[in-house]
């Protein structure tokens, strides 16, 4: 997956641009708006990651120009502009996502993920498993070890979203999004909470524990242990 | 277009000058006019009186009387009437009789003759540089030969009533001109006068500066009229002063908020760097930068979000809010959190619908939610409370808990405050929430409150009422948002 970054507070791009490698994708970054401009019409990309504020040649005017241009490559705009104007435009533009700094380098992997999945099909399968956790998506029923595991709706809910990401870090506000639909932090420990409740039923009793907390960024479901 | 209206003192002085001076005007012409016909009625009088006298004589003068005898018996018989003159002629001109002075022979050919002499009828002749009011009548008389009617011709000066009136008029209108100065200069000096207190007023107001704004201007030394201008001002005073306190509160609140964890990380890096360490130790070290990274970033985002609300820049994308809905889809969500603090949840009361933003509404509520649920004891229950009255859907949030005191109740939605001073780094939010669901609220034209009595504290917000039935699609941008970018983070 090759992803192009433009940004040009030079920290930030070059933290961004290390995490992004770690995670395992390939990434052009470049620190202003012309050569951002040139890379995203000439280059071939899964992902554009765009900052708005660019001392040339602005994030609008190049996703503007990416989709007069018919590209449908996903874009994800970053910026420290935060209204409600700016969110609208840069949604009308044809950009897929917004993310305000300062955000959460898990929240922007996350969403990294998000978008390059939405292109390929959703995988509509019936069953999910991970290692012996079996999750029958249709009757909602879980099983570990051949244990049928009962769970309340949003805890199913839950396990099915570490499930169908497993592997990938799940920051709590995007837990709470997904799971509850509420968009905002409410300043109390309700993720923790629910994902002790998860994991005393389908992690307590059996080994290899599955659900990971990764310390100050979010949960992970994943068959190994984490590094 | 837009020209600066005229000054308040030419306004007044012009339209007052206007109105005197026309009034003088009007009284000059009136005075003017009345003693003039009063003159006139005079020598028509007296003119009146000359020819009945003559008429009378000449009745009973006998015919064939001699000239001599016939001008004593006339001249004796106008003796009374000085000023007046006259001349008898007969139809074919011969003078009979003439007073000295000028010839009225002029005067008895050129004017028709009348019956009685009035007002309407007598002229104004000149004559020799002198001005006689003057008539011409006819009498019957045995005096002339063939004892035909005789023409009388009257007149009287009124040279001396011209100089009079003529004086009288310069006078009057050197009066009047004096009049209106002087009543233009008094108004002017009225109305500079008048302004006085508004100069004063004005002079006051500079002096008020930024550190001054617990200055108000002393109501009991205005004029009545100024009153409520400087009741206003105050007003006007009052909020600038509380929102300056507030301001100058929260830059104070938002230094001190975020000394604390630079202060924290400053420290721990420095610590870490003193000395080599194991990779653990080091990853502890950045974890827990993490954490207090966490904590501004997000205290950030609610101070830029409430500076929103406070530049009115916050604006609900309105839909119709199935409140009750609202409350049982948060309960579901703190239900895991609440129930291992042993809190109950409970909601009661009949559905209810406002207009507003769906996801600042749940914002507001989830924060005072949260907060009640975290200060009510284990064993004790949160009770949610939905009601209407009038126009107003009420929202009513109690816990049960100790007391709160008056004097925090009232501060208990201002921002960074909080209850318990030690409960500041506990990792509960920086204080914001409350604040946060009072911006909500006021930006949907509702209001918050909060009242403690024995045993429970109970938050009560009210907003405009819509009925549930008329469920439009929730649409609006926040929600087409949200399809584009369904884990949005809070803003």
């Amino acid at each position: 997956m090759k992803l192009l970054l433009v940004e040009d507070e030079a920290k930030t791009g070059e933290y961004v641009r290390q995490g992004l490698a770690e995670s395992g994708f390939l990434v052009d970054l470049v620190r202003t708006g012309l050569d951002g401009h040139h890379l995203a019409l000439t280059g071939s990309y899964d992902l554009i990651i765009l900052d708005v504020m660019l001392p040339d040649v602005d994030g609008w005017h190049i996703v503007r120009a990416l989709r007069e241009a018919r590209s449908s490559v996903p874009v994800l705009f970053l910026t420290a502009r935060d209204s409600v104007d700016d969110r609208v435009k840069g949604l009308e533009l044809g950009a897929d996502d917004y993310l305000v700094k300062p955000f959460a380098f898990s929240e922007l992997l996350a969403r990294v993920r998000t978008l390059l999945r939405r292109g390929n099909a959703a995988s509509l399968q019936d069953q999910l498993q991970v290692a012996d956790l079996v999750l029958d998506i249709a009757r909602r029923r879980v099983q570990r070890q051949d244990q049928r595991i009962s769970l309340t709706n949003k805890e199913f809910a839950l396990l099915e979203l570490l499930v169908r990401r497993q592997g990938e870090v799940l920051p709590r506000s995007l837990i709470a999004s997904q799971v509850w639909d509420m968009n905002f932090d409410s300043d109390t420990n309700v993720i923790d909470v629910a994902i002790r409740r998860l994991r005393a039923k389908i992690d307590d009793a059996f080994e290899p524990k599955l659900i990971h907390t990764i310390r100050g960024m979010g949960y992970m479901l994943d068959a190994g242990a984490p590094d | 277009m837009n020209r600066r209206p005229a000054s308040l003192a030419v306004r007044l002085t012009v339209s007052i000058g206007v109105a005197i001076t026309a009034v003088l005007l009007v009284f000059g012409w009136t005075v003017e006019r009345s003693i003039s016909n009063h003159f006139v009625q005079q020598d028509v009088d007296e003119l009146d009186a000359v020819v009945r006298t003559l008429r009378h004589t000449l009745a009973a003068i006998p015919p064939g009387i001699p000239p001599k005898a016939l001008r004593e018996r006339l001249a004796e018989a106008v003796s009374g009437h000085h000023n007046a003159q006259f001349q008898i002629s007969t139809s074919d001109g011969e003078v009979i009789y003439a007073t000295s002075g000028p010839s009225l022979s002029q005067l008895a050919k050129g004017v028709r003759p009348v019956k009685t002499v009035t007002t309407d009828n007598v002229s104004v002749w000149r004559t020799n540089g002198e001005t006689l009011r003057a008539a011409v009548v006819q009498a019957p008389s045995a005096v002339g030969p063939g004892a035909e009617p005789v023409t009388i011709a009257v007149a009287t000066g009124i040279d001396f009533h011209l100089h009079y009136l003529q004086r009288f008029h310069t006078n009057l209108w050197i009066l009047t001109a004096i009049a209106c100065l002087i009543a233009i200069f008094a108004t002017w000096l009225a109305v500079f006068q008048g302004h006085a207190p508004i100069r004063r007023i004005s002079r006051d107001i500079r002096t008020i500066r930024t550190d001054q704004l617990h200055v108000r201007l002393d109501l009991q030394t205005v004029p009545a009229e100024l009153t409520e201008l400087v009741s206003a001002f105050n007003d006007m005073i009052g909020r600038l002063e509380a929102l300056f306190q507030r301001l100058s509160d929260f830059s104070g609140d938002i230094a001190h908020e975020l000394r604390t964890p630079i202060t924290n990380l400053k420290t721990q890096t420095e610590v870490a760097l003193s000395q080599p360490r194991d990779i653990e130790q080091y990853r502890e070290i950045l974890y827990s930068n993490l954490e207090e990274y966490d904590r501004m970033a997000k205290m950030v985002s609610d101070m830029l979000f409430l500076a929103q609300a406070d530049n009115q820049l916050l604006k609900p994308e309105f839909a119709t809010v199935d409140l009750n809905a609202e409350i049982q889809d948060l309960f579901d969500y703190f239900s895991a959190w609440a129930e291992e603090r042993e809190v109950g949840l409970h909601l009661t009361g009949s559905p209810v619908c406002v207009q507003g933003d769906r996801l600042m509404i749940r914002r507001a509520l989830s924060n005072l939610l949260s907060n009640a649920i975290r200060y009510t004891p284990p064993g004790h229950r949160v009770t949610a409370n939905l009601a209407t009255n009038d126009h107003q859907v009420s929202v009513q949030i109690r816990n049960s808990g100790p007391v709160i005191p008056e004097e925090h109740l009232s501060r208990i939605f201002d921002r960074f405050y909080r209850l318990d001073a030690s409960r500041q780094r506990s990792g509960e939010g920086a204080g914001l929430g409350l604040a946060i669901a009072k911006s909500i609220i006021e930006a949907h034209g509702g209001r918050i409150g909060a009242q403690s009595t024995t045993g429970a504290t109970t938050f009560e917000l009210s907003l405009p009422l819509v009925p549930c039935g008329d469920s439009q699609s929730p649409g609006g941008f926040i929600h087409q948002f949200n399809h584009f970018e369904p884990d949005r983070p809070e803003t």
